[in-house]
């Protein structure tokens, strides 16, 4: 019964949206239904659609999980664009510097920079916080601006493939992880999603261990919960906002290793398309839990990936949509305290209270 | 109860829609009969009233026989349907270019040299439809290389800004500072200095990524510090940036009714944009370049490899029109036409910053 509430509310949110969104098609003068199918149909096919959706959702996934579990800790983590961003860099920057070991080497170092970077750069603004208070939200919001920065005059100056786009040159062919399509039959190889969407799914159920089994997720969760309670306890609550962010900054960096390894094999100047605030609404949208992220994460990518084809082959509609879309799924999500009234009214929620 | 009566509204006006609509005629890009064009346009989008605006202009005069305005574009439609994406960010050219090519697409289109490596991505995977990019370089079997002469289409309006010009002192504003780019400029400033050999130009670029393109308050600072320096005339290569120094030179205000500052504008004919500010515009045609390339596909006469387009295929020109008629003398006009024919005659060799020194 619990589980079907927290179900409630994305759903009517996701199912209102798609209302509005109709009306708002309607309006421009096409048609709603024609629309919607395309955008479904064009992320939904076997096997482009589908493959592509499930590289979109990848990214997705871990940003969604980076913010959950700075969210459980009572941090939001706004910083996950640019984690991922100097997350991707370090991988390529590895993996171009040695590019001639094996794979048996060079893997797990590419993995660790993703990591390591991500972690890092999430722990500044955790420990900002820590040792001086200092909001995480401004803090994050401006590293990101530092991270996009540095990462671009690297690219710039140092690592550029030559010609007029901005990046770096190729990392070693041991660095490379293999693309699904290796593996499933009927999927084409050239599809970019990889091995990085597996682990995301692992990611997914090592925080769910991590969060609900273990007493270090306990600590966290407490700190998140009630602070003062938490401290009482004899939780370190320094402690816990920097491993909080720490973790989170981790798994943004991971990103770098869906889109270094795993699709461009080099770091491409401004390749995220705003994963790391996406990561927010997938977080929101899917309650903080790691598998509302998947669930949610997957809805956003199949948004992504029907707006271009809504945008090509409708008559009017762009893929702004998209954004209505999922500006309006937040917006609904967000209004959850003031809709609730009027479900219980009808009794609807009323035996869902616990 | 208000929460009852709004969501059954909702409901009533949706389900009432929904039927009105339903007898619309379903979309017509899955009509397999026709020869199937997709562009993918840039960053800066169909509407920049420049590079992007123009190669819409010469998708859909082969569509359907007109401008996007409505009015004749003087050349008949070819019996296509024609699809566009306007991908915004970096990140959706690659998915737009695969949307066209999932679906089987005759012919794709790129605007723009940043989307090379994409196309030869996406065309790799897909050898048996035509591509065509706008500017880019590729030695694929299946993509055209849609390229023209700015320097001498920039040549003649840098002679049109030195006979406009009384400080002594023209601008440049380019948008990405890459090969390309210097093109417009180098020309530019050969065709200033033939008519003044002492004259000094500024040349300002506003980035060196993407985003240089889609720029326009940088665009209006870089023109508002050339003002400040002198130039009374700015030539911007610049994309949406350069509307910008549109801006900058309204600002600059007029004198007894004559603009005391001026622009010039790129790609598209932008003389309208500010009308009296704008002495000219450096049209680069890719609407002629875009609808040639559409009719070989039309035609089954397709060739991958260089179309060049200078000022004798009408690949590259300078506008003229009703709103920068008061502001071009015929003596002017008259030496600019002599050298557009010495130029196509071979009699004046323009610089091309491009070729290999």
């Amino acid at each position: 019964m619990i589980f079907l509430r927290q179900l409630l509310f994305p759903l009517i949110a996701v199912i209102a949206a798609f209302i509005v969104g109709g009306i708002l098609i309607l309006i421009i003068g096409d048609n709603p239904i024609e629309a919607y199918r395309l955008l479904l149909g064009s992320a939904l096919s076997w096997p482009d659609g589908i493959g592509y959706t499930l590289f979109y959702a990848t990214p997705l996934i871990f940003t969604g999980l980076a913010v959950l579990v700075a969210f459980r800790c009572g941090l939001l983590n706004i910083g996950a664009e640019g984690q991922l961003y100097v997350a991707a860099f370090a991988t390529a920057w590895v993996g171009i510097s040695f590019a001639n070991m094996t794979a048996w080497i060079l893997l797990p170092l590419c993995f660790l920079a993703a990591i390591l970077a991500g972690g890092v750069w999430g722990a500044i603004p955790g420990i900002l916080k820590a040792r001086f208070g200092s909001h995480e939200v401004i803090n994050t919001i401006m590293l990101n601006f530092v991270a996009v920065a540095l990462c671009s005059y690297f690219t710039q100056y140092h690592y550029k493939n030559p010609g007029p786009i901005m990046e770096t040159t190729a990392i070693g062919g041991g660095a490379h992880i293999a693309r699904l399509g290796r593996f499933v039959p009927g999927l084409p190889e050239r599809i970019p999603v990889n091995v990085a969407f597996l682990l995301a799914l692992l990611c997914c159920l090592l925080v769910y261990l991590f969060l609900w089994r273990t007493k270090w997720g306990y600590e966290l969760r407490a700190t998140g919960t009630n602070p003062t309670a938490a401290a009482y306890g004899g939780i370190s609550i320094r402690k816990q906002i920097i491993i909080a962010m720490t973790i989170s900054g981790s798994l943004a960096g991971m990103v770098g290793i869906n889109e270094v390894l795993g699709y461009r094999y080099r770091y491409y100047d401004g390749f995220s398309d705003n994963y790391g605030f996406t990561g927010i609404a997938v977080a929101l949208l899917g309650r903080n839990h790691p598998v509302g992220v998947v669930v949610a994460a997957l809805l956003f990518a199949v948004l992504q990936r029907g707006g271009i084809h809504v945008d090509g082959f409708s008559e009017y509609v762009t893929k702004d949509i998209v954004q209505v879309l999922q500006g309006t799924i937040i917006l609904f999500v967000a209004a959850e305290a003031f809709f609730s009234g009027s479900f219980n009214r009808f009794g609807l929620l009323k035996r869902a209270k616990v | 109860m208000k929460f009852a009566f709004w969501s059954t509204l909702l409901m009533l006006c949706l389900v009432a829609a929904l039927g009105a609509s339903c007898n619309r005629a379903s979309y017509g890009a899955h009509d397999k009969s026709k020869i199937r064009v997709g562009i993918v346009f840039d960053i800066g989008g169909k509407d920049d009233r420049s590079f992007n605006a123009s190669a819409w202009a010469g998708v859909s005069c082969a569509e359907t026989g007109k401008w996007p305005d409505g009015t004749d574009c003087g050349k008949p439609a070819l019996n296509i349907v024609a699809r566009d994406i306007e991908p915004g960010n970096p990140t959706s050219i690659e998915p737009a270019m695969r949307a066209f090519a999932e679906r089987g697409y005759d012919l794709i289109i790129g605007v723009g040299f940043a989307q090379t490596p994409i196309m030869e991505l996406v065309a790799k995977d897909y050898p048996n439809i035509r591509f065509a990019i706008v500017d880019g370089d590729s030695a694929l079997p299946n993509v055209a290389l849609l390229k023209f002469k700015e320097h001498e289409g920039s040549y003649l309006v840098g002679m049109l800004a030195a006979k406009a010009n009384k400080t002594g002192t023209i601008g440049f504003l380019g948008g990405m500072d890459i090969g390309l780019i210097h093109r417009f400029g180098t020309g530019y400033e050969e065709g200033a200095r033939a008519v003044k050999p002492d004259i000094r130009v500024i040349k300002n670029y506003v980035g060196v990524t993407d985003a240089a393109w889609n720029n326009p308050g940088k665009g209006k600072e870089l023109a508002l510090a050339q003002i400040s320096k002198g130039a009374d005339v700015i030539f911007t290569a610049a994309g949406n940036s350069g509307l910008g120094a549109f801006d900058a030179v309204e600002q600059a205000g007029k004198v007894d009714g004559r603009a005391t500052h001026l622009v010039i504008g790129v790609d598209a004919n932008q003389n309208m944009v500010k009308p009296g500010f704008v002495l000219t515009s450096m049209l680069k045609r890719v609407d002629n370049s875009v609808y040639s390339i559409i009719e070989d596909v039309v035609n089954g006469r397709f060739q991958a490899g260089l179309h060049v387009y200078g000022l004798d295929k009408d690949g590259v020109a300078y506008a003229m029109d009703e709103h920068n008629k008061p502001l071009i003398t015929p003596e002017m006009l008259q030496q600019v036409e002599e050298a557009r024919k010495k130029i196509m005659s071979g009699e004046i060799k323009v610089t091309d910053a491009m070729d290999k020194k």
